[in-house]
């Protein structure tokens, strides 16, 4: 029998073990998404859209004719870059936002990187979205009509490898914005060296030990079940979408900006999401575009959606990175510096942020104590897929390498790195050691056994003559802090009181799995405790639709868990505060006089005298208590909290084959909002970042620049039957501003889960790999044995 | 596109199912048969998940690689856990077909799934897009091996991608789903 973790303060609801409040309607597969909500039969005239994919990894179109795809019976519509619908509209980017903020199209935030046409003529990857788009009776006959356009295409030379592009000669994908390939300075990620504090030439020559090291990064993808879809209905009236996007109102401003409409004639609905975990990056999906067009153009809803294969085309930006520690003997680190090489691919979308946004976030949390430290960085465009967000943006990629670093030191230093990690690392705004790291090591270390298992590198005790077992971590600081994410603005919630006490909660948000619409029903349960109301009483209203609901709170940063809960602190306050007012007349009282606890209004010195708050809401015109407000994430700088995975392996060193056998993730959380569900996400991650570590990885055909695997089969995911036991503890160490004072967690749970791999294989075998994934080939060239 | 004639003759002696042609096609639903037309209603290359889904609005099952990857579309037939993308829906005629909703409200399975939050695993679903899949297999498990080891279980349901990643809650929940039915004496 698991433990169950322990809460600093007793709470009626939040951080509770308890089911999903979806969890029913999943289970027996009554929720519908957004593919089962858009059937023919619902949607009567429905055609299907399909658009044309460059066979090439770096080619523009010279001729197109596309007669006979128009006269193939069943097709609609034919558009190419050419018609004026496509011709005219502005370049863009698939990046206009991290979530946080809806932002426009001046204001997005890369917009030096308007890289991408909605439909143009030129390809930069192989299956690239390009030239013409096909509106037909059915994805049979689009998908025919597309084969039978004729294509002269001008076939331009190619670059997949990012030190390749950036060599002088290299062929330029993005010529317009740059002459190297490399990424230009912008506004948000500033210079190639974007932070530079005090001398790290000096810290290094003053350090007694010097080590350095690199980690590559390769391309993984995202695979959310819930493939790409949508369908657009442009009528004279409006233009409505459904898509499983996860951002209504980004994906509203995007087509209103985009397509030149007024905001009331864009109706964005999304509802229930299977799986998200950073895909597309943002709402700003091109396909959204040609579906729209294909609309209007035919006057017929139209739906567009991937096929699994071509649902590849998201994926975790691959980067290289250099990295350099210095430090005293006693372990005090004088000097570190980081450089990387990301990989952008086809187009630049989000990658600056994960190249230099979020390891200055990095920095600010963890490197604060340290003197010198120097981070550079290069965005490269290259002809493969693009490549950006992936449940965190770089943190993973910068994991790699910071945890590889702190192991070299570690040994050279024969010093062990959990002492050497607490220090070293903590936030600005606090002294160390910081307290939640050290908790953080102190039970993941315990769990996984550290001081007993952990042997000299390759020197422990060998299993059925060939069989080598290891230990090995990592940590980060988590970047999900209420004070992170002001840039939101207000966060709107309502809450709706009926008279017989049950209670309707609109906290918008798009429920991708991660649990947040759980957390908000009890964070708002807790907040109404007067009330007496549980969470069975409260309706969460799961379908966002820009005309009727407020604005989304974004699935981004693994935050929603706890930020609308804030706010429902807040307006359960105006609940009790309208309660309180409507029975002045009937209690012959002030409200100051009166309280309630659990559900009954009464006056404090005369605790008889009162009645239930459902007799007095079934009184006069019972008409519901409606409290709307809003309120701006706290900017109070709090720090963050830690995060840890542990991993023990075995390494089979005749096959090369690496079994997990065991994985610890310990996540501070400052507030458990809800505790199975954080448990979900803490065991759930392991999937992504143990198959990122051992498995997943696109391949490319060298010669063509075709990816070879976009498919489950190739592409390998592991299943139940690979994944070893999974021990998730949650902590309430640090605590952030507001009630809750609440961390996301869900996207951090994967970030360690490479890197702590990685180390165990290294003190099992006695050899680095820095590469992942880490298949059996690797290990037995690491070895000496190919 | 070939007739149906054409697939079913390139089929004869391979297919037991398929053995002569069928002037309608008769497959029972969640209990209940339907005829079809062929060509009409079922072409030669339509799937059954195809089938299910689009034509008939049976939307639990969910269609993610279409290649018999991931077990999205899993549906039981005779008894036994089928992948409905990898079976043409011609090769059902005859056949006795359950998707998740002809499962009754309280099935054992679901409410197990559906339950699961215990300390130190996780709920069994997050996003909830591979779940009747999962339940599905479990079911057809259950009907077979009311009492399977976990060993047992881990292979049964490794024809299933989740990326939320619940498999060791779905391994607990199908512990429970097995107790339930003990106890129901099912």
């Amino acid at each position: 029998m698991k433990q169950p973790y322990k809460p600093r303060s007793d709470r009626k609801f939040v951080g509770g073990y308890r089911p999903r409040i979806d969890a029913w309607e999943k289970a027996s597969g009554k929720v519908e998404y957004v593919d089962d909500i858009t059937l023919l039969s619902r949607f009567p005239g429905m055609l299907y859209a399909k658009v044309m994919r460059s066979p090439h990894a770096h080619a523009r179109i010279r001729k197109i004719d596309v007669s006979k795809a128009q006269q193939l019976p069943g097709v609609v519509a034919v558009m190419t870059y050419k018609d004026p619908e496509f011709a005219s509209l502005r370049a863009t980017n698939a990046g206009w936002t991290d979530g946080v903020d809806t932002v426009t199209y001046d204001r997005m935030m890369w917009r030096q990187f308007r890289d991408r046409r909605v439909l143009g003529d030129y390809a930069c990857w192989v299956t690239d979205e390009v030239g013409a788009v096909v509106a037909a009776e059915s994805e049979e006959i689009a998908d025919q009509a597309i084969r039978l356009i004729d294509v002269e295409w001008e076939v331009l030379p190619f670059v997949l490898d990012p030190i390749e592009a950036m060599k002088p000669g290299a062929p330029l994908v993005h010529p317009e914005i740059t002459q190297n390939n490399v990424l230009p300075k912008e506004k948000v990620g500033g210079d190639d060296v974007f932070l530079n504090k005090g001398d790290v030439d000096a810290g290094f020559a003053e350090a007694e030990v010097v080590v350095d090291g690199t980690s590559t990064h390769h391309n993984a993808t995202q695979a959310s079940l819930d493939n790409w879809c949508c369908l657009v209905n442009w009528t004279d009236e409006k233009l409505t979408l459904y898509s499983n996007s996860y951002e209504a109102d980004q994906s509203r401003m995007h087509i209103s900006q985009m397509l030149d409409l007024p905001l009331h004639k864009v109706n964005v609905i999304s509802s229930y999401v299977g799986g998200q975990f950073g895909r597309g990056d943002t709402g700003e999906q091109p396909f959204f575009l040609f579906t729209a067009v294909l609309s209007k153009k035919t006057g017929r809803p139209v739906k567009f959606r991937h096929t699994r294969r071509e649902s590849f085309h998201d994926s975790r930006q691959p980067a290289i990175y250099y990295g350099k520690v210095g430090a005293k003997k006693d372990g005090t680190i004088t000097s570190l510096y980081f450089k990387s090489i990301g990989n952008t691919g086809a187009y630049a979308d989000h990658s600056i942020f994960a190249l230099k946004f979020a390891p200055m976030e990095i920095a600010e949390a963890s490197f604060a104590h340290i003197p010198n430290v120097k981070l550079e960085s290069y965005g490269v465009y290259t002809n493969k897929l693009p490549a950006c967000m992936m449940r965190g943006v770089g943190n993973s990629q910068f994991n790699l390498i910071f945890g590889h670093v702190i192991d070299l030191l570690a040994e050279k230093l024969d010093m062990d790195p959990l002492d050497l990690c607490i220090k070293n690392f903590g936030h600005e705004w606090e002294t160390l050691p910081d307290k939640s790291l050290v908790e953080v090591l102190k039970q993941g270390s315990e769990k996984i056994g550290w001081r007993e298992k952990r042997h000299k590198p390759g020197q422990g005790q060998v299993y059925g003559k060939v069989k080598k077992r290891g230990v090995g971590f990592s940590i980060h600081p988590a970047w999900h802090a209420e004070w992170q994410e002001t840039r939101r603005g207000h966060i709107p919630v309502s809450i709706t009181l009926n008279p017989d006490g049950t209670v309707i909660l609109d906290a918008p948000t798009v429920e991708t799995g991660t649990g947040s619409n759980t957390c908000n029903v009890l964070g708002c349960a807790e907040a109404l405790s007067f009330l007496g109301v549980t969470p069975e009483r409260i309706h969460w209203n799961h379908v966002v639709n820009t005309e009727t609901s407020m604005k989304d709170c974004v699935q981004t940063d693994s935050s929603v868990s706890y930020l609308q809960s804030e706010v429902l602190a807040v307006a359960a306050k105006e609940v009790r505060k309208e309660i309180l007012k409507r029975a002045e007349p009937l209690l012959n009282a002030k409200s100051g006089e009166l309280d309630i606890i659990d559900g009954r209004i009464f006056v404090r010195n005369n605790p008889d005298q009162g009645l239930s708050v459902k007799e007095l809401l079934f009184q006069g015109d019972l008409v519901p208590i409606v409290v709307t407000t809003s309120r701006v994430p706290n900017a109070e700088k709090t720090g963050v909290p830690y995060f840890a995975n542990f991993a023990e392996v075995e390494v089979d060193t005749d096959t090369g084959k690496v079994d997990v056998l065991h994985l610890v993730v310990i996540n501070d959380c400052g507030t458990v909002m809800f505790a199975s569900g954080a448990e979900a996400q803490q065991v759930g991650g392991q999937v992504t970042g143990m198959g990122e570590a051992l498995t997943e990885e696109i391949i490319y055909d060298e010669a063509t620049g075709v990816p070879l695997n976009f498919n489950w089969i190739d592409y390998k995911i592991p299943t139940m039957a690979d994944m070893p036991d999974v021990d998730p503890i949650l902590l309430e160490i640090w605590k952030g501003a507001g009630e809750y004072g609440a961390c996301g967690i869900g996207e951090g749970t994967l970030t360690c889960t490479p890197r702590a791999i990685m180390n165990a294989i290294y003190n099992a075998i006695g050899v680095r790999i820095n590469d992942i994934p880490i298949k059996p080939e690797k290990v037995l060239r690491a070895l000496g044995k190919v | 596109m070939p007739k149906l004639s054409k697939g079913i003759k390139k089929n004869k002696g391979t297919r037991k199912t398929v053995t002569a042609q069928p002037s309608e096609i008769k497959i029972k639903i969640n209990g209940r048969w339907h005829n079809f037309v062929p060509e009409r209603d079922i072409t030669p290359n339509m799937t059954l998940s195809y089938l299910l889904r689009e034509k008939l609005g049976y939307t639990g099952l969910k269609v993610s690689c279409d290649e018999g990857a991931c077990g999205a579309c899993t549906v039981i037939m005779d008894g036994k856990a089928i992948l409905s993308c990898m079976m043409l829906a011609v090769e059902a005629n005859g056949h006795e077909i359950t998707t998740i909703e002809g499962l009754k409200k309280d099935d054992p399975v679901v409410e197990a799934f559906a339950q699961q939050c215990e300390p130190g695993y996780g709920t069994a679903l997050q996003c909830g897009i591979c779940t009747p899949g999962f339940v599905m297999s479990t079911r057809a498990l259950l009907n077979d091996n009311p009492i399977p080891t976990m060993a047992e279980v881990k292979e049964a349901l490794s024809g299933h991608i989740c990326r939320c990643g619940c498999y060791a809650a779905i391994a607990q929940a199908v512990t429970h789903a097995s107790e339930k039915i003990a106890k129901k004496g099912e």
